[in-house]
């Protein structure tokens, strides 16, 4: 072919990703981090009422027990279990493990993470539990 | 396997749109329909074959073995990017719509320029690189380079690729930047330097470790699921991240 017709295409448009039913739902994984931002905007609100003194901290309280962000922060909670469930599977392709020279399987990487989350989770509850 | 599913049969008419594109004649591309008979056997290509010699001898496409191995006949099918020898008619009901590969220049009808796609899959030296061989080559007793089959397969399913450059159809990043080295071409850079015979790493990570090498992926994951040949692109690219991570952070305390 001749060099004079290789050309460059206009870049896509900004509502590429509505064109397929998998674009969308990369789309979805990626938003999942929108919720998260709230989850953690509330978490430092937090940190900054506990240094201001006890009125303060009575008001974070009061404002994390508002319906809506209680709904926000459940939607940050779903979003994050999405993200995970979409990451755990990916993990093995990006980092298949070796041991002793032999692959592990996908799936007991995939469930080795989500063990994880659980042994966390119930630390966390038992931390909570005794305060 | 009962006979039944050997035989070809359920013979029926199918309407086939194709985006024609003629810029002897036309400066826009247009929808032509295609009106023909398919059975069960009937591929893409069959069909487009059928095309050009029964119905329309102006129709251009690509292609060459009709055994999903030359990776010529690529095409847009109901915005997918499938190999028209691969996809069957049967398994689709209603419209059928056939485009050129996206995020190519289009010449004519279903025939897209890849020389981006080539400029990409040179830019990595994807072949064997020995500068520094273990023992110097001796013409008196030439050695030949053994593989165990354990390092055969570290990089095996990475070496099925055909190029038939549906990837870089199915890539949104290779879309809005075509500078991104693109999925097939960082896949053969993985390859190369998984094989336990080539020393050429560091030369290719140069090319891998800039912002058009692997760090334009987002992991969409699509190219993996278009590949004809389950080389899961995305797989090797995403490692190489890793790869490409290591590399930067080993070449930061040697300074």
């Amino acid at each position: 072919m001749d060099k004079s017709t290789l050309q460059r295409l206009p870049p896509l448009k900004r509502t590429w990703w509505l064109k397929h039913r998998f674009f969308k739902l990369y789309m979805v994984r990626e938003a999942t981090v929108l919720p998260l931002v709230f989850f953690i905007l509330c978490l430092l609100a937090g940190m900054i009422s506990l240094l201001q003194g006890p009125d303060s901290w009575q008001g974070w309280v009061a404002f994390m027990g508002a319906p809506i962000v209680l709904l926000l922060n459940l939607l940050a909670l779903i979003a994050s279990l999405f993200h995970a469930a979409t990451f755990f599977v990916l993990f093995p392709r990006v980092m298949p493990l070796r041991i002793a020279g032999r692959s592990l399987p996908d799936q007991a990487i995939v469930a080795g993470q989500w063990a994880g989350v659980l042994v966390v989770a119930l630390l966390f509850l038992w931390l909570f539990g005794r305060a | 396997m009962s006979t039944d599913h050997l035989q070809t049969n359920h013979f029926q008419t199918k309407h086939i749109s194709v985006k024609r594109y003629l810029p002897d004649s036309s400066a826009e591309p247009y929808w032509q329909q295609y009106e023909l008979p398919v059975d069960d056997s009937t591929s893409l290509l069959d069909a487009l074959n059928h095309i050009k010699e029964q119905l329309d001898s102006t129709l251009s496409y690509r292609w060459s073995c009709r055994m999903a191995i030359c990776g010529s006949c690529g095409v847009m099918v109901n915005g997918i990017p499938k190999l028209g020898c691969k996809t069957f008619l049967r398994d689709y009901e209603g419209e059928i719509r056939i485009e050129p590969l996206s995020h190519f220049p289009v010449q004519r009808d279903l025939v897209v320029d890849m020389e981006i796609f080539l400029e990409h899959l040179a830019a990595v030296k994807p072949y064997l690189i020995d500068d520094n061989p273990v023992k110097p080559y001796d013409p008196k007793a030439p050695e030949t380079y053994q593989q165990s089959p354990e390092q055969l397969a570290r990089y095996k399913q990475f070496a099925n690729c055909i190029n038939c450059g549906l990837c870089y159809s199915a890539c949104p990043q290779f879309g809005l930047n075509p500078e991104f080295l693109g999925p097939a071409a960082l896949t053969l850079a993985h390859r190369y330097n998984l094989d336990s015979r080539d020393h050429g790493t560091k030369q290719r990570m140069t090319e891998l470790n800039r912002h058009e090498g692997v760090w334009s992926c987002t992991f969409v994951g699509f190219c993996s699921k278009v590949c004809p040949k389950h080389v899961d692109p995305a797989a090797a690219v995403n490692q190489s991240k890793v790869e490409s991570a290591k590399h930067t952070l080993i070449a930061l305390f040697k300074g």
